[in-house]
């Protein structure tokens, strides 16, 4: 016994130092990189390293506390310490968490560099909180259908423009800079807001359709808003599938840029970035297509248009309710276009079997489609080509 | 055979307007004779070349309706997947064409032919006409108007293809069919331009027309576009090409789109009233009928004479 004892030591001890170069080379053979840690000053990765860490709440969702260190190394929040925005922890083991992260805490680690206060995401986020968009991180009900910051902010964590940095740029940084480390983040910020920082059209329709397109949501806003007697916009019920209905919507979905989609007409295009955090409704006199400034709108890609264009609806439907002019002219059209195609159809029938019963074959051979010979009604061809 | 007073007329017609000499008169009225009274036993004893044997459209005809097939064939692939983009064969097809940024410009391109072809067209026929009405031979009965006549003509020709009537309706140059498909054609075309347009100038069409009008003709505009043309595609894939390419004696193709030529069997079956101005046109045509009547009076004789024999 003792003996066993002793040699499963020994294995267990060889074991563990021949595999563990093993992994760690295993681990570079699949291309996941050696972990880049950041400044875990707080120590929260003791626990938050452990790959199953995570919990089922209360409501039956699946909560996944694991932190990839080497991922969030590259994520634009790698240089804010945990605490930072997970401000409610003072100890640890920490208790249960309740508030949540919230967008608009002030960093207390990093400076804003323009102005060098205490950097924060406030600002954006109180021209949020006046859009229709708003609601606050721990909502209730219909409320937690709107989005919050992260529901369109997904931050990708890999940027394939940032796999291989340009080194005939970032050399060029090289030369004042020194820091390797912080010139590589300098480049990695300000390329992410050049090259990425716009979704495409395509994508902005993904993005709004999402909630918008949610027939379920819809109906479950419709439904509050007339049992509390609030107004929804004319188009709430139909607006992504209308869109994608028009003529813009059409040539998006095909990955055409110069079509408007939601945002270029919804937000604000002078100083778009804040507006598309404050979307309002049409009725609200700040809405780019509030009827007082709808030809504006539209004026920004159709130059001539006047006031007469401004009233084309750019979410068309054939919704009876909606729209019965168009409801009819497409029943119409659909009615004609039907009977036009059956009895075009009927009557080649028709023609074919009344000149099959006099003889006639499909093909003209022998200088004559009629060569076929006796008929029912007689008056069969007699010559034939030898007899010419 | 004895004419109809129809028949007659447009012969007699004809002869006027062709100032027939008196000999050849002769010759047009003798083989008139000839001819069985039955034009199903004419149409069935007459020997055709398949790629056709008497003129039916001239060189520009042919240039227009070949500028309009290529046109409106490419024109449906360009825009059906833009209009019918949920469809599983929209996307493949549109990119096959290379994408909405090159099919946008094929489509207005293109867009641009047709509307050349019909402008040609127009320009063809009116000018045409002029000419004809100048030198004192038009004839509307030739023409591709509709006229009552081809109400009574459509009639006869249900009731033939029932079996009720021996024969089909003696037809012009162009017949009911031809007329409904053509005037369908030139609806359609219309219809296309001026809905096409209010998509590429929608700020044109928004500005001349009253504000009470403006959005509901946009509407109508962009639920035309695509119908019109589905319909129009329905009505050439499922009819046009039928009539052509499908229908027994035209399988497996009309070579007249190409040749300009009718093939003689075809135009005495569905025009057999243009048949007649052609005997009166064409000195030819009435030496080689004359040819083909008398084999086939031969070859009736030598029938008659087997089975009286036998």
């Amino acid at each position: 016994m003792y003996k066993m004892t002793t040699l499963s030591c020994v294995l267990f001890i060889i074991l563990i130092v021949t595999r563990a170069p093993l992994v760690l080379s295993d681990e570079v053979a699949r291309g996941i990189k050696p972990p880049a840690v950041f400044e875990d000053d707080m120590g929260c990765l003791l626990c938050h390293k452990y790959p199953k860490m995570g919990r089922v709440t209360e409501d039956g969702e699946r909560r996944v506390y694991y932190i990839m260190p080497h991922v969030f190394a590259n994520t634009v929040h790698r240089n804010v310490p945990c605490t930072d925005c997970h401000s409610y922890i003072k100890q640890l083991p920490h208790r249960k968490v309740e508030r949540g992260v919230t967008c608009n805490a002030i960093c207390h680690s990093i400076k804003n560099p323009a102005s060098g206060k205490n950097f924060s995401h406030k600002p954006i986020y109180d021209v949020y909180k006046k859009s229709s968009h708003f609601r606050p991180k721990r909502a209730e009900g219909d409320e937690r259908d709107k989005p919050y910051c992260i529901t369109c902010h997904t931050n990708p964590v890999y940027n394939p423009d940032e796999e291989a940095l340009p080194t005939e740029v970032t050399d060029r940084c090289m030369v004042c800079h020194e820091d390797r480390k912080f010139v590589n983040n300098w480049y990695k910020h300000t390329s992410r807001r050049i090259n990425k920082v716009k979704r495409s059209g395509k994508e902005i329709v993904e993005l709004c359709s999402s909630c918008h397109g949610d027939e379920e949501l819809i109906q479950r806003h419709v439904q509050a808003a007339a049992g509390g007697g609030r107004e929804l916009g004319r188009k709430y019920k139909i607006a992504a599938k209308s869109y994608k209905e028009s003529f813009h919507g059409k040539v998006t979905s095909y990955g055409f840029t110069k079509a408007a989609s939601c945002l270029d007409c919804h937000a604000n295009a002078e100083n778009y970035y804040l507006s598309v955090h404050d979307l309002r409704p049409s009725r609200d006199e700040a809405s780019p297509v509030h009827e007082n400034n709808r030809l504006k709108t539209c004026q920004r890609c159709h130059k001539y248009a006047d006031e007469n264009y401004a009233a084309l609806d750019p979410h068309p439907t054939s919704d009876k309710t909606e729209n019965p002019f168009r409801f009819y002219a497409e029943l119409i059209y659909a009615w004609v276009g039907d009977t036009v195609f059956v009895a075009l159809i009927a009557l080649s029938i028709f023609e074919t079997i009344g000149r099959k019963r006099d003889g006639v074959g499909w093909r003209l051979r022998d200088g004559s489609s009629w060569a076929r010979r006796r008929t029912k009604r007689g008056r069969d061809r007699v010559i034939s080509t030898e007899n010419l | 055979m004895k004419l109809s007073n129809e028949a007659r007329r447009i012969l007699e017609t004809s002869m006027v307007i062709n100032k027939t000499s008196d000999a050849e008169r002769q010759e047009v009225e003798d083989v008139v004779a000839l001819m069985p009274d039955d034009r199903v036993f004419l149409y069935k004893n007459v020997v055709s070349n398949p790629v056709g044997d008497l003129p039916r459209y001239s060189i520009h005809i042919r240039i227009q309706h070949m500028l309009t097939f290529v046109t409106f064939l490419t024109l449906a692939f360009t825009g059906l997947p833009i209009a019918f983009f949920e469809h599983y064969w929209a996307t493949p097809l549109n990119t096959m064409m290379g994408g909405v940024n090159v099919t946008r410009v094929i489509h207005r391109t293109l867009a641009s032919m047709m509307i050349f072809a019909m402008v040609y067209h127009v320009l063809t026929v009116l000018l045409g006409t002029l000419m004809k009405i100048k030198q004192g031979n038009f004839e509307l009965a030739r023409s591709i108007i509709p006229t009552m006549k081809d109400a009574r003509d459509f009639k006869t020709d249900m009731l033939y293809f029932a079996g009720r009537v021996m024969q089909r309706p003696e037809m012009d140059k162009f017949m009911y069919k031809q007329k409904l498909h053509y005037f369908a054609a030139a609806f359609g075309n219309i219809v296309m331009v001026v809905s096409g347009s209010s998509f590429l100038f929608p700020e044109f069409w928004a500005s001349v027309l009253p504000a009470s009008i403006a959005a509901h003709f946009q509407e109508m505009m962009r639920i035309s576009h695509p119908h019109e043309a589905l319909l129009a595609l329905l009505v050439v894939a499922f009819w046009h090409w039928y009539n052509v390419h499908l229908a027994p004696g035209r399988f497996p193709m009309q070579w007249t789109f190409l040749t300009g030529k009718i093939t003689r069997e075809h135009q005495i079956e569905e025009h057999f009233l243009e048949y007649l101005r052609c005997l009166v046109e064409i000195p030819k045509e009435r030496q080689l009928l004359t040819v083909m009547l008398e084999a086939q009076n031969k070859a009736e004789l030598e029938g008659s004479n087997k089975s009286s024999g036998g």
